[in-house]
């Protein structure tokens, strides 16, 4: 990058969005989620972080500073064209950290952060949607104030510039009540989608963005190989006949097999063929390993 | 097989299958005063997404948020200048993925 | 100096021909697009034609994003609890070049839209053009629902689909009679392709169409059930002024077929994956608006360029057609350095001299013979009730004789055998 991008004498807001899947298809045949561009997009908190960047910027540019509004996403290439708009509604920069897969929030984090530093993005202000649409947790924020050590002030639900570079800043508490912070650089705030909505483009605006170009960043962080949850295998679940009974207790005495003799344990030595063979026969009569339905 | 064996969707679980991407402008509006002199009503029946409603006062309650933007309404309406018509706002509205 | 050379509104099958044809020809061109991405507000049956993409996209079945060739073709007459089908099967339609394929338009227009693009044209999603610039009677350019939102050219091709706001803005359109329209609505139904194999008695990427007359009830239209991979498409196509007297809306005017007993065990077990529904150009050559002005050409729905006469319901294949050569004639005459009306009439020349208007000035009696009560009650109801005479085995009386099954169908029916000639003619006349 050109240290001249820098805009060391000025503020550089930086508004964080994510490419998630807005309207996720889920598959009844298979359960499986399909993803696909078309029903993907930034979430409305996401529009908002970028509507309140560009309304700061405005605001102190009014006031004389050098404002530069960067819009940076860790996501896929499919994110691209969405992100070029970007450039119609008046961002200077769009930068893309290539991001193929879905990560924790602490990752994605890192991942940013990593474009957020001084030598790189020089953000003095990180403007990000509270909660991604994809049942975000809005932790990353919080993991970036962290990795950048600035302030935060996260859940927003209203913004107002003041003096070039503070802002007051307005926070739900319980009960009803609010907080007004005020904020000066450098600092991590994360806005509701109700905040702002994204202004609409005007049309040349929108035809000029089509030649830009998002800069990619492929930054590589050795992740830690990630260890699944191990759990021992368990059949899964049958469908059983309703118990019988007249009343619900002798449905429930049913149910449960209460009063019923239970079969008594047994103990088998057996070589191990054997006792497999022992298994998989008593988990058959059990009804576990035949897929189609009891009768 | 009769109609037993494939249980007929709501309306509501129908209508909810499709992406409306909704404007805060509504991009159809009905004046009620007109409709109350019209006797053929004929919004109600056609429209495939069932936004007319009768009221008790004889007029058309109208909402636009759940609409195809097919132009069904207007084509069938009885009375001059009952219906309002025009598209959502570029980007909203009805959305297809399937069909 | 104007913006481009040509705009074209609306991202359709014919708006996406129309500025890949402009485009290639080394104009420059801007593509409109209301919906957030092309195909995103269309909807349609489900089956697109694909000879006339040939001289467009070579190979194009190589790359397009069908969900199954159609190898079987079904047309189904039915009464309440009947049905007679005849059923056409080809398997030459599964291998290249191909007859017919189901596709999901958000997919198809996407595509289609992507080519244009590639060839240099400029697609601007999420944008409405509410209107025409105009210099006198000459149409310059588009007003569009964007800040600053106008927008300049020699050319202005509107491909905005069956409302065309655009062509009736310009006074290309007679005052509009419902009566030429009809509604199409539609469920896709999920089902395992494994399921849908087995149905259908098709194999691998092969699928069916079946066009279904006489289970509108009193509602001239006619129904429709295509087999897409993993999912059927099931619909109605409705005549708008009678639906709005009939009393009945269409959702349950399409439940009554889905629950018919020629239909239910084809799309038992599935789920609704998605509703959808859009309005039809039914007339054709009759309703056609002007197609030419200064400045303005008209192609595709928007100018009424769908044969939707019961068993044929085709209208993009005509989309492309007419779009194509929408783009053709704008680039030459923006070449030329005249889009007058009359430096644009190559358009109709060309239209004259492909499949587009010869089909529609053929079938131009095509809609209303089909929309006819002969073809919408009698005729269903002769053709099952002949079948079930013919085969109901009647021991110990005799079987009947066809002639007399037939007459008495007639008489059933109240189709005098003189009317029944004279329309007998007017169809082979029309279809011939
Ligand atoms: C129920 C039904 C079943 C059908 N079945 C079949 C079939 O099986 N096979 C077949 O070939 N055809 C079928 N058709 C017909 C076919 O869908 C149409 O003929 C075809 O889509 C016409 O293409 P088009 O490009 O002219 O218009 P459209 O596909 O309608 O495209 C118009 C485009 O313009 C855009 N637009 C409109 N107004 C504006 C504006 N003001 N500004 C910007 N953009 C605008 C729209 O968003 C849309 O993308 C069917 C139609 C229906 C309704
Ligand atoms: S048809 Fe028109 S005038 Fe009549 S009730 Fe409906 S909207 Fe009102
Ligand atoms: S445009 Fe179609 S869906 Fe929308 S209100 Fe009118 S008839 Fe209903």
């Amino acid at each position: 990058m050109n240290s001249a991008d820098l805009n060391p004498a000025g503020i550089n807001l930086v508004a964080c969005v994510k490419w998630a899947e807005l309207r996720p298809e889920i598959d009844p045949l298979h359960g499986s989620v399909e993803a696909s561009q078309r029903s993907s997009g930034f979430s409305s908190s996401d529009f908002a972080a970028v509507e309140s960047a560009l309304r700061l910027a405005q605001a102190w540019s009014d006031q004389g500073q050098v404002c530069v509004v960067t819009v940076l996403c860790a996501g896929p290439e499919d994110a691209e064209d969405s992100l070029r708009d970007f450039f119609a509604v008046g961002a200077t920069r769009v930068v893309r950290v290539d991001l193929a897969e879905q990560r924790s929030s602490a990752q994605v984090a890192e991942l940013l952060a990593s474009a957020l530093v001084p030598s790189q993005l020089n953000a003095q202000f990180v403007i990000c949607g509270d909660v991604s649409s994809d049942r975000g947790s809005g932790s990353v924020p919080a993991y970036l104030a962290h990795h950048l050590g600035m302030q935060q002030a996260l859940g927003l639900i209203g913004l107002e510039s003041t003096d070039p570079g503070s802002l007051h800043a307005t926070r739900r508490l319980d009960g009803g009540r609010r907080e007004r912070l005020l904020l000066t650089a450098a600092a991590v705030i994360s806005v509701e989608g109700s905040v702002a909505t994204l202004r609409r483009s005007s049309l040349a605006a929108t035809l000029a963005a089509k030649q830009k170009t998002v800069e990619l960043r492929k930054q590589q962080i050795d992740w830690p190989t990630e260890v699944n949850r191990l759990r021992p295998w368990r059949p899964r679940a049958r469908v059983l006949a309703p118990p019988a009974g007249d009343d619900a207790l002798s449905r429930i005495l049913e149910l449960t097999g209460a009063q019923s003799g239970s079969t008594a344990a047994r103990t088998l030595r057996l070589d191990p063929e054997q006792a497999a063979e022992a298994v998989l026969e008593q988990l058959a009569a059990w009804g576990y390993l035949d897929d189609s339905p009891p009768a | 097989m009769s109609t037993d064996s494939y249980p007929e969707i709501s309306f509501e679980t129908r209508m909810s299958s499709v992406e409306f991407r909704v404007h805060e402008r509504a991009h159809i509006t009905v004046d009620s005063k007109i409709c109350a002199d019209c006797s053929t009503r004929g919004c109600i029946t056609a429209c495939p997404a069932n936004l007319f409603v009768s009221t008790a006062d004889g007029g058309i309650l109208f909402n636009y948020e759940l609409c195809f933007e097919c132009g069904t309404c207007y084509m069938v309406c009885n009375e001059e200048g009952a219906i309002s018509w025009s598209y959502p706002e570029g980007g909203h509205g009805v959305v297809f993925h399937s069909s | 100096m104007t913006d481009f050379d040509v705009i074209v509104v609306g991202a359709g099958p014919a708006g996406a021909a129309a500025a890949l044809e402009a485009a290639r020809a080394g104009r420059s061109v801007c593509l409109l697009e209301r919906g957030p991405y092309p195909g995103s507000k269309n909807m349609y049956g489900g089956v697109v034609y694909g000879r006339v993409l040939d001289s467009l996209i070579p190979n194009w079945w190589e790359e397009a994003p069908i969900q199954r060739w159609v190898t079987r073709r079904s047309t189904m007459l039915m009464t309440g609890d009947q049905a007679v089908t005849v059923d056409y099967r080809c398997s030459s339609w599964g291998e290249a070049p191909y007859n017919g394929a189901t596709a999901f338009r958000p997919e198809f227009d996407a595509w289609l839209a992507s080519k244009a693009e590639a060839a240099g044209a400029v697609l601007i999603c999420s944008t409405t053009a509410t209107g025409l610039l105009r210099d006198g009677t000459r149409v310059v350019g588009v007003r569009t629902d964007r800040p600053d939102g106008d927008l300049t050219a020699q050319v202005v091709i509107c491909c905005d689909g069956v409302n065309s706001f655009l062509a009736k803005e310009a006074g290309l359109y007679p005052p509009s009679d419902p009566a030429n329209y009809t509604l199409g609505v539609k469920e896709t139904i999920l089902l395992p392709r494994e399921v849908i194999d087995e149905r259908f008695a098709v194999r691998g990427d092969h699928g069916v169409d079946i066009e279904i007359l006489g289970c509108t009830g009193e509602v001239p239209g006619g129904g429709f059930l295509y087999t897409n991979a993993e999912s059927l498409a099931v619909g109605l196509v409705l005549s708008l002024p009678k639906l709005a007297a009939c009393g009945r809306r269409p959702e349950e005017i399409l439940a009554e077929l889905k629950a018919h007993s020629a239909i239910a065990p084809l799309i038992e077990g599935g789920q609704v994956k998605e509703y959808s529904a859009h309005v039809i150009p039914e007339a054709g050559y009759k309703m056609m608006p002007e197609l030419i002005g200064d400045g303005i050409l008209v192609a595709g729905d928007a100018a009424a360029m769908c044969l939707a006469a019961g068993i044929w319901l085709e209208g993009v294949n005509f989309a492309i057609g007419s779009g194509a050569a929408a783009g053709q004639a704008a680039a030459r005459a923006v070449q030329r350095r005249d889009t007058s009306s009359a430096g644009l009439q190559d358009y109709r020349r060309r239209l004259d001299s492909n499949f587009v208007m010869s089909d529609h000035r053929k079938l131009r009696e095509a809609p209303h013979l089909v929309m006819s009560d002969l073809a919408q009650q009698q005729l269903p109801r002769i053709a099952c009730g002949v079948m079930e005479q013919l085969f109901t085995v009647t021991n110990p009386d005799p079987k009947p004789g066809l002639r007399k099954i037939i007459r008495g169908q007639m008489k059933l029916n109240n189709l005098k055998l003189r009317d029944a000639i004279s329309q007998g003619m007017k169809a082979l006349r029309t279809f011939g």
